[in-house]
């Protein structure tokens, strides 16, 4: 999500850019040549002073501290000792790799990863083509599919814990009446991932849901009216005219989960701490907890690169193989 | 400007993550102020305090004082405390900032943050383990020159000893803390099965393993370890004194090493004895909130704050000393007040931390959250101290208490036990997970060689 948002606004930077110096010379007669370069200044200088905000807030708290960190990758700064910075080199770097957490971390976002991506594309999209049809209720589908997402992550995730809980929980007691042995959701290491994805999944899905839905609705209806002539199934309707109308839509939303469930931090940091046994460590809250708990800044803004890196890699994949497709 | 930048580095991994709160997990210190319901109503909110008593402008000395907010009736009593401290002391001002602990990362965050910007105020709470790791970096000073040995004496002996870094004191603290294994009478009576009232009588491991056996029935467990709490410093603060009291040991004596320590034989036992319990069923790792005082467990090893919430939940429960094996110890270790690097007074520092600390102050901080009182005198001058089940509170830390190991790198050495712990809970192979943290820990503790 975040990824996408601040790309769609260096578009809009880059347009400003330009604005500015658009009123051409060549309009301009040669005698009054000096008065209009002075205009063209003036709006220039007023052009940049619109822009100011935006360019101070992103230099402030986007690019300055992503270069901070780059810096602080290579040296040993320790939260208590902010005076007492020294540079050590790819040290941090080369520990990555025998950092068995990380690891662990790793593999443990990108199960998440490709698990959650595929399926709350799938229950995204069928939701939406559920409440697309002109069913009774239809708005209190909608509105109850959606309103997870209304809800911070941070709530969420504490009423699933509660909801989780062996003993007492909501969907153990459920599972109790059908003769399902209590489940130990969040505290068994081989469950809690997908106790987490599971969440994820239901908490993140009505968001792309209206997304698609705007999609499905946008479809003209004389392809399907076309479709119905032509003596098409429902099926068919679907595989021919619905997702190739959707085709860009689910590119979007397919890259922007991908972003989003690589950053796998708030489940993990309340529900489970990472834990039992580190199974639900993610990439992400493992740098956190190396950056603040444990105070090793410089090895956590080393971590913070190397997952830029990953997040970059797998952005430019995914871009290429859309621009692939459109060709 | 070299500061600025500091901070902002610090806004960059926060951004770079998507902040964001971590309000989950009550700790053992949240949990143990969270438990007095009868708070009066009107909160205290994060922020600075608006204390009764206003600088008149005259004063020599203002001191900034940031407390660490659990629960409301604690925080008002501090700031009882602090208003009559300025009104005794005329050439002294207290501006008192109350700051969330949440028992996970959001009081430290704040430190951490003003350390970085330079901003620490003059005196400061910290929890007691952490000591060593601020002393170490010069955050806070020691206050030996400040504090006479009369003084020191009326401090009950752990106190002393958690606030004391390579032979220097750093901290003084006005509350302490404690584990009993708290138990269901009318279980135990049923049961047949008599309690230890005194730390004389102790129960032995082998005996805590007997009688949670037999306690435990099919739809109750035995034993309550309060693994709901999550893993962290609540698993190394009830869990450090099964290695102790068995010979073992987290890190060396000086807090250099933990090879050979925190991989021993004796601590390996003591893990291996956790993973027992767990094995045996008589202890579950994801207990309700209020499996013990719904009588869901017969026996629980809590904290302080088990007796009121037990109390209010109409139980009828009793308090038995933390079983041992070899040697008798207990768990002990709270909040305490240290003075920063940062400040130009640390003469009416210390003295303000005298105050917070003294006889009266910690009957009222006792009073307010259950705790025991950190003073001596006080355990003398608090009648319920003198019978059971308080008694063997009063016991354990004037007896038995033994404070957390002091190193520098004990916020890595803690969640290496607590995953320890965790690992022998779930019944992993506890030696090859020591081995993994040991690892972990050694590499941390060379940030500190010198």
């Amino acid at each position: 999500m975040k990824g996408n948002s601040s790309s769609a606004k260096q578009l809009t930077d880059r347009d400003q850019y330009k604005a500015p110096s658009k009123p051409s010379i060549k309009k301009v007669p040669p005698k009054r040549k000096k008065r209009r370069k002075s205009q063209a200044f003036q709006e220039a200088v007023t052009g940049y002073f619109f822009l100011a905000p935006a360019l101070i807030l992103l230099g402030v708290f986007l690019l300055y501290p992503m270069g901070a960190a780059f810096y602080y990758s290579f040296t040993d700064f320790y939260i208590l000792k902010p005076d007492d910075i020294s540079f050590i080199g790819v040290e941090n770097f080369s520990y990555i790799w025998q950092d068995a957490q990380f690891r662990q971390a790793f593999w443990n976002t990108v199960y998440f990863s490709v698990i959650v991506v595929p399926v709350q594309l799938a229950v995204a999209l069928g939701l939406a083509l559920l409440i697309n049809k002109k069913l009774k209720f239809r708005v209190l589908f909608r509105t109850a599919f959606f309103s997870p997402v209304v809800m911070s992550l941070v709530v969420v995730s504490i009423l699933w814990t509660f909801m989780y809980n062996p003993n007492e929980g909501l969907i153990n007691q459920l599972l109790g009446i059908i003769g399902i042995s209590p489940q130990p959701f969040l505290t068994s290491p081989d469950q809690a991932m997908n106790s987490i994805i599971v969440m994820s999944v239901w908490q993140g899905a009505g968001f792309q849901m209206m997304i698609f839905l705007a999609g499905l609705q946008n479809i003209p209806n004389h392809l399907y009216e076309a479709a119905d002539i032509d003596g098409a199934s429902n099926w068919q309707k679907f595989l021919h005219v619905t997702l190739p109308g959707l085709k860009n839509i689910a590119l979007f939303i397919f890259i922007t989960i991908s972003i989003a469930a690589f950053k796998l931090l708030v489940q993990p940091m309340i529900m489970t701490q990472g834990g039992p046994l580190g199974s639900t460590n993610s990439l992400v809250y493992h740098i956190y907890e190396t950056g603040f708990n444990y105070r090793d800044v410089g090895y956590a803004s080393a971590m913070a690169v190397v997952f830029t890196l990953i997040v970059l890699t797998i952005t430019i994949i995914q871009r290429m193989l859309i621009r692939e497709e459109r060709g | 400007m070299k500061r600025l930048s500091y901070l902002l580095a610090g806004i960059l991994v926060t951004l770079m993550l998507a902040a964001c709160s971590s309000d989950s997990n009550a700790n053992s210190e949240a949990e143990s102020e969270s438990s007095g319901e009868n708070t009066t109503s009107d909160t205290v909110e994060t922020g600075s305090v608006d204390t009764s008593v206003e600088a008149t402008g005259d004063e020599e000395v203002m001191l900034d004082f940031w407390i660490h907010q659990t629960g409301e009736d604690e925080t008002n009593a501090y700031i009882e405390l602090i208003d009559a401290f300025n009104k005794e002391h005329e050439d002294i001002h207290v501006n008192a900032e109350v700051i969330i602990d949440d028992g996970a990362s959001a009081y430290s965050d704040s430190i951490n943050a003003a350390l970085v910007a330079g901003n620490l105020p003059d005196v400061m709470a910290v929890d007691g383990p952490y000591v060593s790791s601020f002393a170490d970096a010069g955050v806070i000073q020691p206050i030996d020159d400040y504090v006479d040995e009369e003084t020191k004496s009326q401090y009950v002996d752990s106190i002393i000893q958690q606030g004391t870094y390579n032979d220097k004191l750093y901290s003084l603290g006005a509350m302490e803390a404690s584990v009993m294994l708290y138990y269901n009478k009318d279980l135990l009576d049923e049961a047949g099965i008599e309690p230890a009232d005194s730390i004389e009588e102790a129960w032995t491991w082998d005996e805590l393993m007997e009688n949670s056996k037999k306690l435990t029935k099919e739809d109750r467990y035995g034993l309550n370890l309060f693994m709901n709490y999550g893993v962290g410093e609540w698993l190394t603060f009830m869990g450090a004194p099964l290695a102790w009291s068995n010979g073992g040991a987290l890190i060396s004596e000086d807090g250099t090493k933990v090879d050979g320590y925190l991989n021993s034989p004796e601590t390996i036992e003591a893990l291996n004895y956790v993973k027992e319990l767990f094995a045996e069923g008589v202890v579950t790792d994801s207990p309700g909130e209020m499996q013990f005082e719904e009588g869901n467990a017969a026996l629980a090893l809590g904290g302080p704050w088990i007796a009121v919430s037990a109390e209010d939940a109409g139980l009828n429960w009793g308090m038995m000393p933390y079983p041992y094996k070899d040697e008798k110890v207990s768990p002990s270790g709270s909040m305490a007040y240290a003075v920063t690097n940062n400040t130009e007074n640390p003469e009416a520092a210390v003295e303000l931390m005298k105050w917070m600390t003294n006889e009266e102050s910690t009957i009222k901080i006792s009073k307010a959250t259950g705790m025991p009182p950190a003073q001596k005198s006080a355990f003398e001058n608090m009648e319920k101290f003198n019978e059971l089940p308080w008694s063997v509170m009063k016991e354990q830390v004037l007896e038995t208490a033994h404070a957390r190991p002091a190193t520098p790198a004990y916020p890595v050495l803690t969640d290496a036990f607590a995953q320890s712990f965790h690992a022998a809970a779930l019944g992993e192979d506890v030696e090859s997970v020591v081995e993994q943290q040991v690892q972990r820990v050694e590499r941390e503790l060379k940030r500190f060689e010198e």
